[in-house]
């Protein structure tokens, strides 16, 4: 096993619920989650003995796994496009945020230092939660882009949307995710009322 | 004609889309005046800036 350490492989297995959070966070299907995951343990696994201990092994498989889920969209990419297709179909459910001139209806939150956000636990559940309840499409759209960080250029090419279906996705999923975090996160965290 | 006076709708979507792409002059002139008088959408800007970082963080 080279000069990995002998725990090495138990904590790759240890990962398992994690990736599978990411891969199903990122993918929206079960069942092409698990076959990525499956994917990434058979590939550190096998991997092991080369992996030089340089990185943590966490941030190695994790690695691995963004390959094996861009993989699948790949493998998938036909599913994928026909359902972004429809979510630029519908209306982009932001009616209620501006009114007839397109003001801001209500004032956003000030959501302060990120660091500070990031530093409590359900912050990131929290923010897992919205992106889980965004529309499939644009979770993913929203994820392969900021943080698979793909350019906007290849996203567009992979979902065979045009370039600025492309953008209006992303914004749709932008918007929705600061009107979530707002109303789930930041207005009970000391969030400031400004305006 | 590219309109330099531009409504909070109008910037949100240049907000988002200047995060994919570089804007146009024009859209960076329009968005930049708005910004000066709308505190709303500067806290726009930060959030979605907030929001990359955020994203960029799930795996750790």
């Amino acid at each position: 096993m080279g000069r990995a350490h002998p725990g090495s492989a138990q904590e790759i297995a240890d990962l398992r619920p994690t990736l599978l959070r990411l891969a199903r966070l990122q993918l929206r299907n079960q069942a092409w989650a698990e076959d990525a995951v499956s994917e990434t343990l058979v590939a550190a696994m096998e991997g092991l003995a080369a992996f030089d201990g340089r990185s943590q092994i966490r941030t190695w498989v994790v690695g691995i796994l963004k390959h094996k889920i861009i993989d699948q969209f790949r493998r998938r990419s036909r599913e994928v496009a026909l359902e972004a297709q429809h979510e630029i179909s519908e209306g982009d459910g932001l009616e209620q945020l501006f009114d007839d001139s397109g003001h801001r209806a209500s004032a956003p939150l000030d959501w302060g230092d990120p660091e500070t956000a990031f530093a409590r636990g359900e912050f990131f559940a929290i923010l897992q939660a919205c992106i889980d309840q965004l529309p499939a499409p644009l979770g993913r759209i929203f994820l392969l882009r900021e943080w698979l960080e793909f350019d906007t250029a290849q996203i567009c090419k992979e979902m065979k949307l045009t370039s600025t279906n492309c953008f209006v996705m992303l914004y749709r999923a932008r918007v929705r995710l600061r009107e979530c975090l707002d109303r789930n996160w930041f207005a009970g965290q000391g969030g400031r009322q400004n305006g | 004609m590219a309109r330099l006076i531009i409504n909070c709708r109008q910037a949100h979507w240049l907000l988002s889309r200047q995060r994919d792409v570089p804007l146009r002059w024009t859209e960076r002139l329009a968005l930049r005046i708005h910004l000066r008088v709308c505190d709303w959408c500067r806290i726009v800007e930060r959030n979605f800036a907030f929001l990359s970082r955020a994203a960029r963080r799930l795996d750790s």
